[in-house]
């Protein structure tokens, strides 16, 4: 026992470096692994469908060390998708504020980058721009699973 | 005259004299008196217990006092032990009544018999003779109901549960009368060798007498309802000093009076405790009312302490006298721990009842804000009561499974299926009854308050604090120093067994391999929490800190309707325990009249009923009210079939005696 809690203790973490070819992480402490928390702020539910892909199965963008949790409190990135709707404003800046800093926001969709379909509409506060500093962003309406996957790994750097 | 004698004089004089002042006196200053009188006789009582417990016995003879036999008192190591355990439980509830009374206005007469209540119980462990102990059992009994009865005018609950409690008490009375009739009557010292089958009739009336007045399963249905109306020291007083008593009748009768007796006595002894304990565990784990908790538990304890008096009748029909002393110390450790922490409980709940005007664990919560040394009395006596170090039940029931443990390699075939079943029984009694008590505090004083009353309970006055701390203090005593007390308690128990625990610190056992320190484990506990504590506050001090909202899904603030109540925390037990627990639950959904597919309300409904009761006392109550009913055709109103009767009454009772002459 003693022995190889002085093997865990001398080999430290054992993990593929980050390779870097497609860019380092945004930040360096999070070292090649990312906890991702998934706000809905008014999206159709299209962008789910495709965060859900992502993690799924077939694009398993868990290999590139992202995970998604059940709390902002564990998360070190916020998957923000849709339009910030006036409800769900501020709840949005709660859960960015709940999340442990150093923190990252990707805006998916369209709708989170610039209202897309949705813009001037009833109960739209604006894009998660308006509301919270914006990190990455993933373009389509709804984006590719391949498009979100890139995006994390941006995060990961892996 | 010696010690004893004069301070039990000493106690029932100044019982007697604060109830004639209490009559006397003004309203504004009965409750003093009343608490006062309650007090002194308890410290006079403990004076006395503990006096005859050092071994200071005596005995006195009042010839003329009641006609035929006289009253003949008389106290020996056993009996002091059960007198002082009565005192020291009337010494915090006296204080604590000073206070309590003065707030909720009760009457003259409920005052008045306080101390006479006080003063009875102290006198039935002193009676020598069958006729002493049947008057002192009755007065106790009647004093106790009109405490009972005492907030009548307030709450309509109050008459039924009296009314449950008189004729229990009554059967229970009725039971030991004619236990002792058949022994013969006379002393209760002396050892009596009755014929096998005789004596068998004797014990089991004597345990369905005294085993009633302990709560002991099936005969317990009364205390959960007196329990919880009486007012809160009375509470205590029943539930800690009173419950003792059937027990100290138990020992008296079974090893004192008759000596012994065979093994199947034991055996039913020790599976009616088993029984108990683990039943009362359960209904108080599904209780939701405060002080019907704390009377659920009462049963539970009961039946560990007759767990223990089992064995060691078991392990003293065998030979093993130095396990069966054993086994009857921790019973007695146990029925000492007993008193101090469900003195304690009582009293902190009833200011709880008082403060915020509710009993109901779904109506409390967050009274820590409010009353922040209630909420540590009670903290101190749930610990006390969960069999958890350092709390005091925790020392004497690992002195009853040392006991039953070691007693499996002597005991025969019955012992080898019992015993293991008993300790299986004790573990899952001590693992439910720390479930219970997280679920009483963490429910009740923890969390935020879900009722007005409860948002706004202020704390209780210092005379009712002064009340709990000495009850906590007695809970200290006994778990930390438990060998200051173990010594007497060996010696109580040796007069009828073995001598068999020694040590101070670390209590030893003697004739079997067993060591515990309940003041090192106290000490290393607190010294593994202080360590905790600093390495929590040292550990983040490095780091950049920053104050976040609570999180709360980002919604509103937290409201008390989404707190954990005492109902939905019992839930998961009741799932496991379904079949002995019978819940009864019904969904009622109504629809909107336009369309079937829309719900308008959706209706819940849980009810935990007590099994026993349902299964044996509502048939027995039925067939009792149908012969009743049988009974009225007899009786029309006719004077002229009165006659009748009467005539012809007189008529078959000449013919018989003809016959028979
Ligand atoms: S971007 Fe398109 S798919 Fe995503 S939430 Fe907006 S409308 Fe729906």
């Amino acid at each position: 026992m003693l022995n190889l809690w002085r093997k865990i203790r001398a080999h430290g973490r054992v993990a593929e470096p980050p390779v870097g070819g497609r860019g380092y992480p945004l930040v360096p402490g999070l070292r090649g692994s990312v906890q991702v928390r998934h706000v809905d702020a008014g999206s159709c539910g299209g962008c789910e469908v495709e965060i859900g892909a992502a993690f799924g199965p077939v694009y398993d963008a868990e290999r590139y060390g992202a995970r998604l949790v059940a709390s902002p409190r564990h998360a070190d990135a916020l998957l923000v998708t849709g339009v910030v709707t006036r409800n769900m404003s501020e709840p949005l800046r709660r859960t960015y504020d709940a999340v442990p800093a150093p923190k990252l926001v990707v805006a998916v969709g369209d709708c989170a980058r610039d209202c897309g379909v949705f813009k001037g509409a009833y109960g739209v506060a604006g894009a998660v721009g308006d509301v919270l500093p914006v990190d990455a962003e993933v373009a389509g309406c709804p984006p590719r699973p391949e498009a979100i996957v890139a995006a994390v790994r941006g995060l990961t750097g892996r | 005259m010696n010690l004893t004698e004069s301070a039990l004089g000493l106690a029932v004089g100044v019982a007697a004299l604060a109830a004639l002042a209490v009559a006397a006196l003004p309203g504004r200053w009965r409750p003093a008196c009343a608490g006062a009188g309650t007090a002194l006789a308890g410290a006079a009582g403990v004076a006395a217990g503990v006096a005859a417990l050092t071994g200071r016995p005596f005995s006195l003879s009042l010839p003329g006092l009641l006609p035929l036999s006289g009253l003949e008192f008389g106290a020996d190591r056993l009996s002091g032990f059960f007198i002082a355990v009565t005192g020291a439980v009337a010494v915090p509830a006296g204080v604590y009544a000073t206070g309590y009374l003065r707030h909720s206005g009760t009457s003259r007469s409920a005052c008045a018999f306080l101390p006479l209540f006080a003063a009875s119980m102290l006198l039935v462990p002193a009676a020598a003779w069958a006729v002493t102990l049947l008057a002192c059992w009755e007065l106790m009994a009647l004093t106790s109901l009109l405490q009972v009865l005492a907030e009548h005018r307030r709450r309509p609950e109050v008459a039924e549960a009296g009314r449950w409690y008189a004729v229990m008490t009554h059967l229970g009375f009725a039971c030991i009368l004619a236990a002792l009739m058949l022994a013969g009557g006379g002393s209760l010292l002396a050892v009596r060798h009755l014929p096998a089958g005789l004596a068998g009739t004797v014990f089991v009336l004597a345990l369905a007498g005294f085993g009633s007045k302990a709560g002991i399963v099936p005969l317990h249905a009364w205390l959960p309802r007196a329990h919880p109306e009486a007012p809160s020291h009375v509470s205590a007083l029943m539930s800690a000093a009173m419950v003792n008593l059937g027990v100290y009748g138990i020992i008296r009768t079974g090893f004192g009076l008759l000596g012994g007796g065979a093994r199947w006595w034991w055996l039913l002894v020790l599976a009616l405790g088993a029984v108990s304990a683990v039943y009362g565990i359960l209904q108080a784990a599904m209780s939701s009312d405060l002080k019907r908790l704390l009377g659920y538990s009462t049963t539970e304890n009961m039946g560990l302490v007759l767990v223990g008096l089992g064995a060691a009748g078991l392990f003293a029909g065998t030979g093993h006298r130095v396990l069966a002393g054993l086994a009857l110390t921790a019973a007695l450790l146990h029925v000492a721990g007993h008193a101090a922490f469900k003195t304690l409980l009582f009293l902190s709940a009833g200011a709880v009842a008082q403060r915020a005007g509710t009993r109901d664990l779904d109506a409390l919560g967050g009274l820590r804000g409010g009353m922040p040394a209630t909420t540590a009395a009670f903290a101190w006596g749930a610990l006390a009561a969960s069999a958890l170090p350092p709390g005091t039940a925790f020392v004497s029931e690992w002195l009853l499974l040392q006991a039953l443990i070691h007693g499996l390699p002597g005991g025969g075939t019955a012992a080898a299926v019992v015993l293991p079943t008993a300790v299986a029984a004790v573990a899952l009694t001590a693992g439910l009854s720390a479930a219970t008590f997280v679920k009483a505090f963490g429910t009740g004083f923890l969390a935020r308050p879900r009722s007005d009353g409860a948002a706004r309970a202020a704390e209780a006055p210092g005379s009712m604090l002064a009340g709990m701390a000495l009850a906590g203090a007695a809970c200290a005593v006994l778990a930390l120093v438990p060998g200051a007390v173990l010594p007497a308690l060996a010696r109580a128990a040796a007069m009828t067994a073995g001598p068999a625990v020694a040590g101070l610190v670390t209590l030893r056992l003697s004739g079997a391999a067993g060591e515990l320190s309940p003041l090192l484990l106290a000490l290393a506990v607190l010294a593994v929490t202080l360590v905790a504590a600093g390495w929590l506050r040292v550990l983040p001090g490095r780091r950049a800190r920053r104050a976040a909202r609570l999180w709360d899904c980002g919604a509103g603030p937290l409201t008390a309707r989404m707190e954990y109540t005492a109902t939905a925390f019992a839930e998961p037990l009741q799932r496991v325990f379904d079949d002995v627990l019978a819940p009864e639950t019904g969904i009622d959904v109504t629809h909107l009249d336009e369309a079937r597919y829309l719900v308008a309300a959706v209706e819940y409904r849980r009810r935990v009923p007590d099994r026993v009761e349902r299964r044996l006392y509502q048939p027995a109550l039925a067939a009792v009210r149908a012969w009743g009913e049988a009974g009225r055709r007899l009786a029309p109103g006719s004077v002229h079939r009165y006659l009748g009767y009467g005539f012809y009454a007189v008529v078959a009772l000449l013919i018989v005696l003809t016959v028979t002459r």
